[in-house]
């Protein structure tokens, strides 16, 4: 391996990245305009108080730190963003204590955003897609559940009426007028058992 | 107006007796509040996955649903902090007028129209047209049938029972959208649960997360895990016998969670399935045995049951 250099990020917080120097060329400076684009604030305003990461569940457990994936979209550094995406539990806890009224919360949900349509597409988002296409809902009962439901007398569930086929049509309408199906690469008919 | 209900994805396909509790606890033997049940409503959609992937689909898809309700005038009941949040917040994008116009451009292919519910302002003739409303089924408890009304309708009081209330990130925030309840030192369920006769117990971090919001428990459920695992902990430091929440997302993670690092679990139900109980509902009718972490010692403490 060649010479290995150390970068810092965020104040005295040493980190590698990639095994080296960042130079200007991997830097995208307009990726807070991206975010900005996809519904988050500009990053620009973050005074790297730390707050965010000092309230966050997420950032307790994991070598995730809120603060640090928002100093990447500061520098437009979007490849480090990349392993971050999906594990904020948008419990929006960052933004009730940011003072600069950020919301942090919102920026990973338009890293995510930037992130689908980079092809950065988790299984299970496709999974409830296309459940959502298939069925009209994304969450299925299974044949216990049915029964339950019988015993304890609930009325019959909606999908298992065959009304239901219109509103299945009008959810699937509505996804490829959006072009969704197509953001996602689904069907709607795929084999979607867990 | 009336309240439709709206029951999502989770309570009807995976604890049915959430469902049983809530239509109980509305209906004739119970508050008898005006209800209605609206058989098209989809899916809210989920925020964890459509509100982090497109707006656009995911507005369009809420749209739908409070188009729903607009229709009869109703005002939406959701028992779920994820419905709940989403469609409030998709009522509170679709004030904007350009992004209205832009959603119902997407409606006009199924023949649908968000304009909100026309009421006529006071003292002319003018119309003034309000979003839908969208509400907690605690909100409805709370403010507009009040703890008093409750009070008169518990035949079974749950004395020397001890409560672990667990809200859920999206009762409470962000506050931007969400203001039903204080969201650094909320009550409402607390306060519930004590008309109940019960007591709740105060315990360290009260409104951490689950764990399992925004997509984290399908990707990676052992960072969901132990998330709950850290707030299990605090809840048996109280020796708490019920955790009770007013999500069903976070009653599924608490109550699937649970056997990944303890053997000795707390039974986890939902605040409808609470009430239902101390109001004197058939206990065998709250489809309490299809939660994972079994609820019969918490049965064997209550009398009359």
């Amino acid at each position: 391996m060649s010479e290995v250099e150390k970068v810092f990020i965020s104040g005295l917080h040493e980190k590698l990245i990639e095994d080296k120097v960042i130079d200007e060329s991997q830097l995208d400076p307009d990726f807070r305009k991206e975010i900005i684009k996809f519904g988050g604030k500009d990053v620009m305003t973050c005074l790297q108080c730390g707050n965010c990461t000092g309230v966050c569940p997420i950032s307790l457990k994991i070598e995730y730190k809120t603060r640090t994936t928002i100093k990447y979209c500061q520098f437009g550094m979007k490849n480090a963003t990349l392993s971050t995406r999906w594990v904020c539990a948008t419990c929006y806890r960052c933004y009730e204590h940011c003072p600069a009224d950020l919301n942090p919360a919102e920026v990973m949900i338009a890293l995510r955003h930037i992130g689908i349509r980079e092809g950065i597409i988790p299984p299970f988002v496709k999974r409830a897609a296309s459940n959502l296409m298939g069925h009209g809902l994304t969450v299925r009962p299974d044949e216990s559940i049915l029964k339950e439901r019988e015993k304890i007398g609930l009325p019959e569930l909606p999908q298992s009426k065959p009304d239901w086929e219109s509103v299945k049509e009008e959810v699937v309408t509505i996804i490829k007028t959006t072009k969704y199906d197509r953001l996602l690469g689904i069907r709607g008919d795929e084999d979607v058992s867990e | 107006m009336s309240y439709a209900y709206f029951f999502g994805c989770v309570v009807p396909s995976r604890y049915p007796g959430v469902e049983f509790a809530v239509r109980w606890i509305t209906g004739p033997e119970g508050l008898d509040l005006e209800t209605k049940d609206i058989s098209e409503f989809s899916c809210c959609p989920v925020p964890g996955i459509f509100y982090s992937t497109d707006r656009d689909t995911w507005l369009a898809l809420a749209a739908r649903n409070l188009c729903l309700a607009q229709r009869g005038k109703n005002e939406v009941m959701t028992i779920c902090n994820g419905c709940f949040s989403s469609l409030l917040k998709a009522t509170e994008y679709l004030d904007d007028p350009k992004t209205r116009g832009r959603t119902n451009k997407v409606l006009s292919k199924i023949d649908k129209k968000y304009i909100g519910i026309p009421e006529k302002m006071e003292g002319s003739n003018r119309r003034v047209f309000k979003p839908v409303s969208v509400r907690h089924f605690v909100d409805v408890i709370y403010r507009d049938v009040g703890l008093d009304a409750i009070k008169s309708k518990v035949t079974r009081p749950l004395e020397g029972m001890k409560v672990a209330v667990h809200y859920g990130c999206h009762y409470l925030r962000p506050t931007e959208n969400t203001t039903i309840d204080d969201p650094n030192n909320p009550e409402k369920v607390d306060e519930i649960v004590r008309c109940l006769g019960a007591e709740s117990v105060d315990y360290e971090d009260r409104l951490a997360c689950c764990g399992a919001g925004g997509g984290v428990r399908s990707h990676v459920i052992e960072l969901a895990n132990s998330l709950t695992e850290e707030k299990f902990k605090n809840i048996s430091n109280e020796e708490a016998d019920v955790i009770v929440t007013p999500c069903p997302f976070c009653l599924l993670q608490f109550d699937n969670a649970q056997k990944a690092f303890t053997k000795r679990g707390i039974p986890v139900i939902h605040v409808a399935q609470l009430m239902a109980i101390a109001m004197g509902v058939d206990v065998k009718k709250l489809g309490l045995d299809l939660h994972n972490v079994s609820c019969y010692p918490l049965l064997a403490k209550i009398k009359g049951v």
